[in-house]
């Protein structure tokens, strides 16, 4: 092993080796190794919170890691700051494109060279002919596209005459064509040397533009080598935290009872709903019932899900929830109506993080008499937050504590309780278990099956496929802000999910 | 809420507010050892109208600065009420305590019109309150051309029951802004610390998105918090006026550094969250001890008083940032009370 | 798309047609505003002012903000003054004058930049402790009997009735104009005030750039304090008292965002000019100079407002198009 490790890293141009990096008391990073030759794709993929964006961040020296080295063309260097990995020719397309709103695309492309601007625009004249692109340098970055973002992002790169390029799942947020134009282009840099990073979380993403594969799980890459060696199964299963297999098992032995649906009456329906980034959406949920919402990030989902919680503008149709028409209410009112969302994004739209436990708790409580008419009662408060503590076994040291030193998955079970508080009759989870550990995901799991057997509708938004599998009664694939295809309990399979998801069945081409 | 005494009485110990609260006992200690004469109850409570304006908006900024905004623009509220006093009273021939009621209107509105644009057209707070400062200092003075009385004078001659306001001592001793400012603590800390109304304004400080994702409209929290703000600077105004016995345009004008200065003082977190109505107090309690102590005892002239005030703003925020900063937690651990550690950590 | 790109382009040039069009508003009440005397006033008596808000928008620009130049303006002013007045050569008064930019300025940085504490509170502090100094260095009292060539300077006049201040300080500002749009650290300034992470991800030193500013801003408002002095040729302890709020309002009314990253320093220069002529103004429509606070109040607050809300509508209706074109390109493949 050692001995591979150093034949692999002879060519490499950038090689990790036993990098270890903790924030507090929370270990991201437990001795990662990796390589990158020249004109190879290596394909990073891995949860949220296994550590990859972690690890971008130290090769591009804007953290420091704890334990370990880099080696650049075989030599040892210090990436103490961004400048030097820039120099070093190392450059990142970060997730979210960071240009300078109010700059042209040339000026942003151009901002921080040593070059005279002159010189630099022939450059980048030239460097645009020869990857056969077309735009206009004169626009200014706020009104370009994402995808026309990170077409400048790589052009900053190229520039640059960056050696090795770290593309931080790019296509999160692109739709279908601006996918195929990254990959061709990608295709390019690849045949021209370029070593390349390519973080991922869609496998079939994978298959189509890496040489590489490695897979990182809660700190430590669990899979590494040609892509040629692994096939799609492999990965999935590389994903899955070891005693996750064991635990599936288990439950998906104890419940199997279909629901009878000829008995049951839908607690919430929508009809024709449209909005901002999704239209004509047609759906019922039944009480008891987990309707799994799968498709890929940016098809519409979250829009859907935070237009029916009143916090976007309804386009057309209707929503109505026990036979009341909630169509349009402000968020409070949906909230009384008995509707209450986990939002995708818990540390930008769930939690209190400088709060203490309780006030993150009973947060959506506020408005109810049983925490007190004008003064807040601290009896009841206390006793609420207790009752889910103890439920949802919530690891912490008093209710005192502040949400934001707790782990990611006791945030997460705190935002689902503030969730449950309001005794909701459905409740839409948005990404549920997105970056939190095992051992928090089975507890999420138990708590959702709790909830069904109260008798509580679900929809459970989730872009983890084996997720929607062994939780989902029922399930819709959402593509490009419609619903592509639905299918029955015998019907969910990876397979039919996936391609539903991408847009391969229902009336769309194959991605493929 | 299980903590045993002992624990609660530990955790009293080491938090900001006991610390304002030697620093206040350090002041006594200083100032009394060096002049006996401070320590005179007839002295030291007089000094009381010169600090009191700063003490009462003060409580109620920290609203502001809870919610993550700032308001710069009470002391021209200060200012705006205390003409409006005037001429209404002496011009419009009313009752004193209806114009004592139309200022108080008048500044809530001026808080309301801040607020509506800091919260409902996400214009910054610190540019919202600067242009509200020149337009309410502008409006005092234009209130004060209706009056028949040059502005630069004042109006004066108010009744006695108003006099009173400022003149009534408790027990011949305890001045009635002492009992005024404490019974606006009293209520400023229910309704900050044990109201829903309160929780609400913290949240909403922590994090409005996820506030709203709660079902608490964020933004109504906060015009609510300049609309408190605007009526406490009326009762400053109010206060003010009746122991000047004049109503000026421009009694508030150099309020803004001192007021923030408490505020900062008091624990309250700049970028929103955090903050303490007690530790606001205790903050200002200070800052006007200090400002009374030093020239009484110490003959420091009183021009000079900013001085030791914005030394103490960039003293404590200065050490607040150390202490955040992970490397100097780790080397001082232990050393620093918990109060700071726990303010700094964002 | 087109609109709003087109009006982006020409922040300063609105500015501009605002200061032409309150100029021919005026002078359609009172035609005698509009001789060449009295509008060259308006720029000639704006001296100070456009020196401050230049020297504030290097701050504004990189998202930050300083409240301690009027105290910087106040404390250089009487630093010059009084070595003026008590014999020093001018070369040494205007370099102590400087110097007290540098050092404030310094001060100012490391809080903010280094240190990172919120500008707003860090610079309200060193307010309070630069005021305080002017009452130390000058013991309370007034400086006064400046020297005569000192305070005719001011008067001096370069072409026609154009003052040698105002002309210098153009050129100045126009200068520093170039520096900041044309070079490449000069570009970091906006740069690091239109997306600080993304400015540090490509290299530039985000904190370096803030420090500099902050230490451009002292020694610009070191400046102002100089050229104040020569004009007033008298030095009260509270000397420059509110100005840090009329350079922001200038800074503002002449297009620069207070977010950072957006507007030019002739942008700020125009402002300064719409600023410091409101009184001016008032007197030639027979207005008392008492409604001069209520105007600069509403039009700041009526530039930022609708600033603000054109800003959040065009941000919001980018994303509902982002968003409707995602969902719309499966209708658009349906029909092919």
């Amino acid at each position: 092993m050692a001995e591979s490790q150093k034949k692999f890293s002879d060519q490499a141009i950038i090689s990790v080796r036993g990098i270890h990096k903790a924030f507090g008391l929370n270990n991201v990073l437990k001795g990662i190794d990796l390589n990158v030759n020249s004109g190879e794709v290596v394909a990073l993929i891995g949860g949220n919170g296994a550590g990859k964006s972690t690890l971008m961040k130290i090769i591009m020296g804007i953290h420091q890691p704890d334990r370990g080295e880099i080696y650049v063309d075989g030599e040892k260097v210090n990436l103490t700051k961004p400048s030097v990995a820039l120099s070093k020719g190392i450059y990142m397309i970060p997730q979210e494109p960071m240009l300078f709103p109010n700059m042209t695309v040339e000026e942003n492309i151009i901002a921080g060279f040593r070059e005279k601007a002159a010189d630099l625009h022939v450059r980048l004249v030239n460097q645009m002919k020869e990857i056969g692109w077309d735009l206009d340098l004169n626009r200014k970055a706020n009104s370009l596209s994402i995808a026309e973002q990170t077409l400048v992002e790589i052009l900053r790169g190229l520039l640059r005459n960056s050696r090795v390029l770290i593309f931080d799942e790019p296509t999160s947020a692109l739709t279908f064509d601006e996918v195929e134009s990254l990959f061709k282009c990608i295709a390019t840099l690849k045949a021209r040397g370029i070593g390349i990073i390519y973080i991922t979380h869609r496998l079939t993403e994978v298959f189509d533009i890496a040489t590489h594969v490695a897979i990182m799980c809660d700190g430590v890459i669990t899979l590494n080598g040609p892509v040629g060696d692994f096939t799609r199964e492999m990965l999935v299963k590389g994903l899955l935290p070891p005693n996750m297999a064991e635990q599936n098992e288990k439950r998906q032995t104890a419940e199997r009872a279909e629901l009878d649906y000829q008995k049951l009456k839908p607690v919430f329906e929508l009809k024709s709903f449209s909005g901002y980034g999704f239209s004509n959406i047609n759906l019922e949920i039944y009480p008891g019932e987990i309707l799994g919402v799968a498709g890929v990030v940016g098809a519409g989902r979250t829009e859907l899900a935070t237009t029916i919680f009143g916090m976007d503008k309804v386009l057309g149709g209707s929503a109505i929830l026990d036979g009341r028409d909630i169509t349009g209410l402000p968020t409070k009112k949906v909230l009384e109506a008995g509707i209450n969302y986990v939002p995708e994004d818990r540390h930008l739209l769930g939690l209190f993080k400088i709060s203490d436990i309780a006030a993150n708790t009973t947060s959506a409580m506020l408005s109810d008499s049983s925490m007190g008419k004008m003064f807040l009662n601290g009896k009841a408060e206390y006793e609420l937050t207790r009752k889910y503590v103890d439920d949802f076994r919530i690891k912490i040291t008093g209710q005192d504590q502040l949400t934001g030193s707790l782990s990611g998955g006791n945030q997460q079970k705190i935002v689902i309780a503030r969730a449950l508080s309001t005794q909701p009759k459905l409740i839409i989870l948005d990404e549920p278990t997105r970056g939190i550990d095992a051992a928090a995901r089975g507890d999420v799991y138990t708590i959702i099956h709790q909830l069904k057997e109260q008798g509580v509708a679900i929809m459970l938004i989730s872009s983890d496929i084996e997720e929607i599998i062994e939780l989902a009664d029922r399930a819709v694939a959402v593509y490009q802000g419609h619903i592509n295809l639905e299918f029955n309990k015998k019907e969910i399979n990876q397979d039919n999910l996936m391609a539903a998801a991408f847009g391969v069945t229902g009336g769309r081409k194959a991605e493929v | 809420m299980k903590n045993s005494p002992l624990e609660s009485l530990k955790r009293g110990v080491k938090s900001w507010e006991f610390a304002l609260l030697m620093i206040l006992f350090l002041e006594f200690v200083i100032f009394g050892a060096k002049n006996s004469k401070f320590l005179n109850p007839n002295i030291l409570l007089g000094s009381v109208n010169d600090i009191i304006s700063i003490c009462i908006i003060s409580l109620f900024v920290t609203f502001v600065m809870i919610t993550g905004g700032i308001d710069i623009q009470a002391g021209a509220i200060v200012g705006f009420t205390s003409i409006i006093v005037g001429v209404v009273w002496q011009d419009g021939g009313l009752n004193i305590w209806a114009a004592c009621l139309i200022a108080v209107i008048a500044a809530a509105l001026c808080g309301a019109l801040s607020g509506f644009f800091v919260a409902y057209c996400n214009v910054q707070p610190m540019v919202v309150t600067l242009g509200g400062g020149f337009l309410y200092s502008g409006l005092a003075l234009l209130v004060a051309k209706l009056s028949a009385t040059e502005s630069y004078k004042g109006i004066s001659g108010f009744p006695d029951s108003f006099r009173q306001i400022s003149q009534f001592k408790l027990f011949g001793v305890i001045p009635e802004q002492v009992i005024i400012f404490a019974v606006l603590t009293v209520i400023a800390y229910l309704l900050l610390h044990k109201t829903k109304y309160g929780r609400k304004v913290f949240l909403v400080g922590v994090n409005p998105r996820a506030a709203e994702y709660s079902g608490i409209n964020s933004r109504l929290v906060i015009m609510s918090t300049y609309v408190l703000s605007g009526i406490s600077a009326a009762i400053a105004g109010i206060v003010l006026t009746s122991y000047l016995d004049t109503a000026k345009s421009d009694i508030g004008a150099t309020f803004t550094l001192q007021i923030i200065t408490a505020v900062v003082l008091g624990g309250t977190l700049s970028t929103g969250g955090k903050g303490n109505v007690i530790g606001t107090a205790l903050a200002a309690l200070v800052i006007g001890i200090l400002r009374f102590g030093l020239p009484l005892c110490f003959k420091i002239n009183t021009q000079y008083l900013d001085i030791p005030v914005g030394l103490l703003l960039l003293i404590v925020i200065t050490a607040r940032s150390l202490a955040g900063n992970s490397k100097v937690v780790r080397f001082m651990n232990g050393v620093m009370p918990r109060g700071w550690g726990k303010t700094a950590a964002h | 798309m087109n609109t709003v790109k087109k009006i982006l382009k020409i922040r300063e040039m609105t500015s501009f047609l605002f200061l032409i069009a309150l100029f021919a508003g005026v002078g359609m009440v009172n035609s005698s505003f509009l001789s060449p005397t009295s509008l060259l006033n308006c720029f000639n008596d704006s001296v100070v002012f456009t020196l401050l808000a230049v020297g504030i928008a290097f701050v504004i620009l990189t998202g930050e903000i300083d409240v301690s130049i009027g105290a910087i303006l106040g404390l250089s002013a009487a630093v010059t003054s009084t070595l003026l007045r008590n014999g020093s050569s001018w070369a040494v008064a205007f370099l102590a004058g400087v110097m007290v930019g540098v050092v404030t300025g310094v001060i100012n940085g490391f809080g903010v930049a280094v240190l990172n504490i919120p500008s707003l509170i860090f610079t309200l502090g060193t307010m309070g402790l630069f005021r305080g100094m002017i009452y130390v260095y000058t013991g309370g009292a007034w400086v006064e009997n400046l020297p005569a060539p000192f305070t005719m300077l001011s008067k001096a006049k370069l072409v026609g009735d154009l003052t040698a201040f105002y002309a210098v300080v153009l050129a100045f500002v126009i200068l520093a104009h170039y520096i900041l749009t044309k070079t490449r650290r000069g570009k970091y300034f906006i740069a690091v005030g239109d997306n600080a992470a993304g400015a540090t991800l490509i290299g530039i030193p985000t904190v370096n750039t803030k420090f500099v500013s902050y230490v451009l801003c002292g020694v610009f408002s070191a400046v102002a304090g100089i050229l104040y002095s020569s004009r007033i040729g008298f030095i009260t302890p509270t000397a420059g008292n509110g100005y840090e709020m009329k350079a922001i309002a200038a800074c503002v009314l002449g297009g620069i965002s207070l977010t950072g990253g957006l507007g030019s320093l002739i942008g700020a220069s125009i402002g300064a000019v719409i600023m410091s002529s409101v009184s001016r103004i008032l007197v030639f429509l027979g207005f008392s100079s008492d409604y001069d606070n209520t105007i600069t109040g509403i039009l700041l607050i009526v530039i930022v407002v609708v600033d603000a809300v054109s800003q959040n509508r065009a941000a919001v209706k980018n994303r509902h198009m982002r968003l409707a074109a995602r969902a719309q390109s499966k209708k658009g493949d349906d029909q092919k």
